[in-house]
């Protein structure tokens, strides 16, 4: 069994932030990933390093937002994601300069990219990670996730591996304030030799109006089920959405029945979402849905029938017709 | 092609109630199924097969009763089914479940293509499907709405992200996951479960896959548990607003405010 | 083709049997039991009412039973339930089935899905002008690809928002329904008078809840029934004769062991 010791357990110092990068710009969870870290490593009483793959990529001294330094790979060979390539580029980053905490973002790039990374230098990793906490004891990394659709929060730690690796679900940790008087070195690095490169490419791109309205990324979510009957209802859903700068979801039953794309899916088999309001339109709300939305901040519901579980979880549970009760809303929100 | 499909039995609970105390969801898990992305993955694989012949393999590691699963994926139309089951197994994370599921694909050998669920609904990690790839040293492709084989040795995926979709070429041997939406997935008929009453399931051990036991469970998982919590409760109570629709606008509008929200 | 009025002048009772569950792990035990069910409905001379994956619940399908366990049909003696949520080929397939065995009645409902169960689209049976495939649909579909072959009948819910049902329910009579078969109730409804003040021509049969269980019902129907912790199943049953002599009784979820001998002679 490949553990370390203590003594080479002290080799690995720092905490790595793997930041997203699309085309040039670098992402938001990026900056998220970056005030947690500090914050780790304020108490380990280390540095924290921005490591960043990408081609051209915009403005990368991420300094401002807490990084000490920044590792940059900018080749033109990586402007599209190609997982085993970012892997070996990572894994080799880490042999060389060993760190001792891996934060990157629970995203589709991320949770494809980590789990590479983590077999092949044989450490622990933590999926979608919504606390990261240092074990003042021993310095170990605390990694706290909801399981069971966010009925279990587990705490995880890997005492005895070195990185010490978590993916972070987007949008629960705070963009910190930059601080433009910081300051720190940049490193340029190499991507890897042109042999080790793999034959993998991105044929065609196309970004998806609708999935455009990024769940993950939203702070509101008007979501609609059986109860909106159609695609008039989640028309009204998307108007209320417009107003509020909200996104819409969905449950399975209104995927299921063609009256919007899979990808606004909320629940076990769609999406877990955690925003600051989710108002439930005509959700009876199964298991498989409150699952995947009941670790939002406030939860409103409106339906017809009071006794449904969506209406027992919400915060507030208006009983109503949703058609006559959002416009109504909207002309509430167009007075103000 | 011959495709190994990995499937995961999950506890699974069909009723919503919610706790009046917690508003948090009162959980039954007496039941398991089959992890509602693996059906994805089954269906997908036997689509495959349907279209280019060849064989798909269930592999599955879990306690005896994970048996089940094998036989419903037999019911679905995969041709066998392969149980990792031992005590050695047991305590596994994901690093530990993905070297036993890898070592467990080379022993089959000669395979083409790995598919498993985006996700299990229990650990929701998705770390498996990658872990397995990374063991294999093989091509991997995620969160597939899309599969079509573009030559002997070369699959097109569509990868769904965030913002929208890519097209990406994958050469095989690969590991890919797939989401709903790929398909939509059969239902077994009664002559299908009928049928797969009987099939013979393989069991193998940690020896049958030439497995460094060390690097097997518990014992091989970097990871620990140390701590599992329900989560905090939610409030206590729900404010219900009833009414004209005008007066549960206001009245909404008016809670929000009171939470400083708009 | 039957009439689906015999059963009500002939007091013959919908019995309904639940199809084992694709999640069984004792399924042919299962099959011993619904078929030892669907033989005692048989020979009381009743109809047995064979349920499409209720609530959602995965289960196996009534003609691919009575296919493989070679059951006799009937054709006034056996009904199927056929939902929304198959695929276009496993609709087909049930349908053809259904006329191959000589099983005419179906009670066509929109159905309740779920993670596993597909669901029809509109494409698949050339609706494109609705978002979604109700009952309304698949009346018309089946009416349409298999003339003349089921006599099919429609559900009423008298717990929904009675405008909104009513208004329903006549788009369903309008795309074929023949009879029609209510959502159980426990007394005297004020929905049920009105529907059979406003179809006296349409053969409407009463669900009649044979559990003592009154929470099995709020939940299967959505919404809170008061309780009463001394519902009595059988007297509900003698009481709901009574209140519409004109209706025939679609009993649910009776118990085969302790209920099903006291019902006979009660229907008078």
């Amino acid at each position: 069994m490949i553990t370390k010791t203590e003594i080479e357990k002290a080799n690995f110092r720092n905490v790595w932030v793997i930041g997203e990068v699309e085309d040039g710009t670098i992402l938001p969870v990026t900056h998220e990933l970056l005030g947690a870290a500090r914050n780790l490593a304020d108490k380990r009483g280390c540095e924290v390093w921005a490591v960043l793959m990408g081609s051209e990529i915009q403005n990368p001294q991420l300094f401002s937002f807490g990084a000490d330094v920044c590792l940059l790979v900018d080749d033109h060979r990586i402007n599209h994601f190609i997982d085993e390539l970012e892997s070996k580029i990572l894994s080799r980053l880490i042999e060389k300069y060993l760190p001792e905490i891996i934060l990157c973002g629970a995203t589709s790039r991320g949770r494809a990219l980590i789990p590479r990374v983590a077999v092949s230098c044989y450490c622990g990793l933590t999926a979608d990670c919504t606390q990261l906490d240092i074990d003042p004891d021993n310095g170990d990394l605390l990694q706290t996730r909801p399981a069971f659709g966010g009925n279990i929060l587990a705490t995880i730690r890997s005492s005895n591996h070195r990185p010490q690796i978590a993916s972070v679900r987007p949008r629960v940790m705070k963009i910190p304030q930059p601080d433009n008087d910081r300051d720190g070195i940049t490193i340029f690095e190499k991507i890897l030799p042109s042999d080790e490169i793999n034959n993998k490419k991105v044929v065609d791109v196309y970004h998806d109006s609708q999935s455009a309205i990024n769940l993950a990324d939203a702070e509101i979510i008007i979501a609609g089920g059986r109860g909106t009957h159609g695609k008039a209802g989640f028309e009204l859903l998307h108007q209320l959405a417009q107003k509020v700068g909200g996104a819409v979801g969905a449950s399975r039953a209104a995927v299921d029945s063609g009256w919007i794309p899979y990808t606004h899916q909320v629940g076990q088999t769609g999406q877990t979402v955690q925003t600051k309001i989710y108002i439930a339109c005509g959700i009876s709300g199964q298991i498989q849905h409150l699952v995947g939305m009941q670790s939002c901040d406030l939860i409103i519901a409106i339906d017809k029938n009071p006794d449904t579980p969506m209406m027992q979880m919400a915060d507030i549970a208006i009983t109503g017709d949703m058609f006559e009760i959002l416009p109504e809303l909207i002309n509430e929100i167009n007075q103000r | 092609m011959k495709i190994v499909v990995c499937i995961k039995q999950v506890p699974a609970s069909n009723d919503a109630k919610i706790d009046p105390l917690t508003k948090r969801i009162i959980r039954d898990t007496v039941k398991s199924i089959m992890n509602p992305f693996d059906n994805y993955a089954l269906e997908e694989s036997v689509r495959l097969r349907e279209q280019f012949g060849g064989e798909v393999i269930a592999l599955t590691m879990g306690p005896p009763a994970a048996e089940a699963i094998l036989r419903e994926a037999i019911a679905l139309g995969v041709d066998s089914g392969i149980l990792l089951s031992d005590r050695a197994f047991g305590g596994s994370d994901t690093w530990a479940t993905s070297y036993a599921l890898a070592k467990a694909i080379e022993k089959i050998g000669n395979v083409d293509l790995v598919i498993c669920g985006k996700q299990a609904i229990d650990g929701d990690t998705a770390q498996v499907g990658p872990g397995i790839a990374a063991h294999l040293d093989w091509q991997q492709a995620t969160y597939l709405v899309e599969i079509k084989r573009k030559d002997e040795r070369i699959i097109l995926t569509k990868r769904l992200h965030e913002n929208g979709y890519d097209i990406c070429e994958v050469t095989l041997p690969a590991v890919v996951t797939v989401v709903k939406g790929i398909n939509t997935p059969r239902v077994p008929t009664l002559k299908g479960r009928l049928a797969s009453l009987n099939a013979e399931i393989t069991l193998w051990k940690p020896e049958d896959i030439d497995a460094n036991i060390e690097q097997l469970g518990l014992n091989g998982s970097p990871t620990r548990v140390v701590k599992t919590e329900p989560p905090a409760p939610r409030t206590s109570s729900t404010i219900k607003i009833e009414g004209t629709p005008q007066q549960c606008a206001k009245e909404l509008v008016r809670q929000l405010r009171l939470r400083s929200i708009v | 083709m039957h009439n689906p009025l015999d059963h009500i002048i002939n007091k013959i009772y919908h019995v309904e049997i639940l199809p084992p569950k694709q999640e069984s792990t004792k399924l042919l035990a299962d099959l011993d039991v619904f078929k030892e069910k669907y033989m005692r409905v048989m020979e009381s001379g009743y109809c047995a009412c064979i349920t499409d994956n209720a609530m959602g619940l995965m289960a196996f399908q009534g003609h691919e039973i009575i296919e493989e366990m070679k059951l006799p049909v009937h054709s006034d003696q056996v009904m199927i339930h056929l939902n929304t949520f198959h695929t276009k080929a496993d609709l087909d397939n049930i349908l053809l089935s259904c006329k191959n065995l000589g099983i005419e009645s179906l009670l066509i409902i929109t159905g309740d899905g779920s993670d596993r169960l597909p669901k029809l689209q509109p494409k698949d049976i050339d609706e494109s002008e609705v978002e979604s495939v109700t009952s309304v649909e698949l009346l018309r579909y089946i009416h349409r690809a298999y003339p003349d072959t089921f006599v099919l009948g429609v559900a009423f819910n008298p717990y929904e928002p009675p405008n909104h049902e009513f208004a329903k329910l006549s788009r369903k009579i309008e795309a074929g329904a023949s009879f029609i078969i209510t959502q159980p109730i426990i007394e005297q409804n004020p929905q049920v008078d009105r529907l059979l003040a406003e179809y006296p021509d349409i053969p409407v049969t009463v669900e009649a809840w044979m559990s003592k269980k009154l929470s099995l019902l709020s939940d299967a129907i959505g919404y809170k029934i008061s309780e009463d912790t001394q519902f009595d199943p059988i007297a509900t049953l003698k009481m709901l004769h009574q209140v519409y002599p004109q209706c025939g009784v679609y009993l649910s979820l009776v118990g085969f062991k302790t209920q099903y001998d006291l019902i006979k002679g009660l229907w008078i």
